[in-house]
């Protein structure tokens, strides 16, 4: 397994608590009897085994791992709409599924995949919406909802339907409702999902200000390594149901042993990409090279160390 | 934002949803149109059947053609109640919610299920044509029976007509409960069971069944109840020698059991999940 580093929070200051928390699901077994077929065998999937983690208040946090890691499942626990097989699950000091209704007035969530905008209305429609259902007193509303016409460039498309947006353009009226009550605690699961370069940038620099300017806590998955380095200050990597990495991006380039290449370039046009460790050693070798017209050196990106560390954990997609 | 839940409160959700159910019909004209003639014609054209059969044969079932009529009526009156009060985002047929994964949507609002439920469906505009249609039929059938009933009557109308409603919705949460072990499988439970047997089998005088067949239709599968036992009621012919707050009873009976079984649903829901593990688990 990978390595493990603990991070403490101070407990006074905790947005989210999970203590030893379990989740299985059952899968079933093809019949591969009559007694089978009659009573089918069914195998246990561990989404989440014995996961233990705390996040601070203010604290941005990427959530990544494989495909079926666990992370939606995770989202799911946090905002109340499962509960752990076994274990204990506290967002803002409060149980996700006795407390639903007073945590949701404080958190908010977005499923990348899922709309929560009225697809018949106008997007001004369902902010409105919110405002009554959330019961977000006027102030509130009217300042949330320039600040997210503002920063997330919704005001051009703000009168019309839903239905009619486009991805990126969807994706940042869902953000941008989501916030209107102003929540202290925000849980993301891949909000970039499928959005151009531009559109991902905008939600990006939006979060970060949110994070910056209001201490807002946001948990945040996605697939895209560039895109959580960018936004978060530590990562918790998931690997079959189980945390394998907490720390912030340095320590895991630093555990990840990123290797370093020089990327030679000969004058005949011909390429040569010459892995190293030792930088006396390299430079001897490039010393003894003929025809070259220039180097340059760079190291594995996060994307291609995660991509092998993945490969390597087998997990399931 | 308090967490105190008060009748202004219910209040002030129905008057959003009919705000909005106003705002998607105002805005194009044609539409608007559309779907008024939409609904007027669909409802007409599924009653006359019975009636003109009614009026050509001098009644059927022991019933004249203006009680049957009457009986047409309610039932147009009932479908355009659940339709005004349950009709908007598969309220009523709320199988499809939880087949769908859509549940999900509504455990994330901070209100409670119930009153999301009692709000959301709320189609006051959108969704009155059938309303129209039912009591206006009902007004004429009156008429045409020579009826100038008190205000005890109007009030027992009004009474049969709720509890057939919530007769119709009860039975509608209690077959969705299924849905929330077999999402795929149970998806359209709700459909079926109100669209494609109770809706159309509550337009005939039921009367003319044996009791063998009858009996079921007014306790097992309650299409009886939707119209004809209550109509039979209201025109003074009560039937099957059951007491006259028999449907009242029902209701109460099967909602108890649909509250009983949405809970034991829900928290399965909850604790299982509906992931792409489970056999017959959403289609997503």
């Amino acid at each position: 397994m990978f390595t493990t580093v603990q991070t403490v929070t101070p407990k006074a200051g905790t947005a989210i608590e999970l203590r030893a928390v379990s989740k299985h699901f059952y899968q079933r077994q093809p019949a591969k009897s009559l007694a089978d077929w009659l009573s089918p065998k069914r195998r246990q999937i561990p989404a989440l085994d014995d996961v233990s983690f705390s996040v601070a208040r203010g604290e941005f946090l990427a959530y990544a791992g494989p495909n079926g890691a666990g992370k939606s499942t995770t989202i799911k626990l946090l905002s109340g709409m499962l509960t752990p097989t076994t274990g204990e699950v506290t967002v803002l000091g409060l149980s996700p599924l006795k407390e639903r209704i007073p945590l949701m007035r404080r958190v908010g969530v977005l499923f990348g995949n899922r709309r929560e905008l009225w697809s018949d209305h106008p997007v001004s429609a369902s902010f409105r919406w919110k405002r009554e259902v959330w019961g977000v007193p006027k102030a509130v509303f009217d300042e949330m909802e320039s600040l997210v016409l503002e920063l997330l460039d919704i005001r051009p498309f703000y009168q019309t339907l839903a239905r009619e947006l486009s991805l990126g353009q969807r994706m940042r009226a869902e953000l941008g409702m989501m916030l209107l009550h102003r929540p202290e605690l925000i849980l993301l699961d891949e909000p970039t999902l499928g959005l151009d370069v531009l559109a991902k940038r905008q939600i990006i620099a939006f979060l970060k200000e949110l994070n910056e300017r209001d201490q807002t806590t946001i948990l945040v998955t996605s697939h895209d390594m560039d895109d959580l380095e960018e936004m978060a200050r530590r990562i918790l990597l998931l690997s079959n149901g189980k945390v394998a990495f907490d720390g912030d991006f340095s320590a895991l380039r630093g555990a990840l042993k990123l290797g370093k290449k020089a990327l030679v370039r000969f004058r005949n046009q011909s390429l040569r990409e010459i892995p190293y460790d030792d930088i006396g050693a390299l430079l001897q070798e490039l010393s003894a090279l003929e025809g070259v017209a220039e180097i340059e050196f760079a190291q594995n990106s996060l994307e291609e160390g995660l991509a092998d560390l993945f490969s390597s954990w087998k997990a399931p997609s | 934002m308090g967490d105190k839940l008060s009748l202004r409160r219910v209040f002030g959700l129905l008057a959003l949803y009919a705000r909005m159910d106003l705002d998607w019909l105002l805005r194009d004209a044609k539409l608007s149109l559309l779907d008024a003639a939409n609904g007027l014609i669909a409802c007409l054209s599924s009653l006359s059947g019975v009636f003109l059969l009614a009026w050509r044969f001098g009644g059927v079932g022991g019933l004249s053609p203006w009680q049957i009529l009457f009986m047409l009526g309610f039932t147009a009156t009932v479908a355009g109640l659940c339709m005004v009060f349950f009709g908007s985002n598969n309220v009523a047929h709320i199988s499809r919610r939880i087949g769908r994964g859509q549940l999900d949507h509504m455990l994330l609002q901070p209100l409670p299920l119930w009153l999301q439920l009692i709000a959301e469906g709320f189609l006051p505009f959108s969704g009155c044509p059938r309303l129209l249609v039912g009591l206006g039929l009902v007004l004429w059938s009156l008429r045409g029976l020579e009826l100038s009933p008190g205000w005890f009557w109007w009030l027992s109308l009004a009474g049969y007509l709720a509890c057939a409603v919530l007769c119709l919705v009860g039975l509608s949460y209690l077959w969705s409960a299924l849905a929330f072990r077999w999402p795929v499988a149970f998806e359209e439970i709700s459909s079926v069971v109100i669209d494609e047997i109770c809706g159309p089998l509550s337009q005939y005088p039921l009367s003319i069944l044996p009791p063998a067949l009858l009996w079921p239709l007014v306790s097992i599968l309650p299409a009886g109840l939707l119209a004809w036992f209550p109509s039979c009621i209201l025109l003074g012919r009560p039937p099957l020698g059951l007491p006259e707050l028999y449907p009242l009873f029902f209701t109460l009976g099967l909602w108890a059991l649909a509250i009983f079984t949405f809970r034991k649903g829900l928290l399965y829901y909850v604790h299982y999940g509906s992931n792409r593990y489970t056999q017959g688990g959403h289609r997503n």
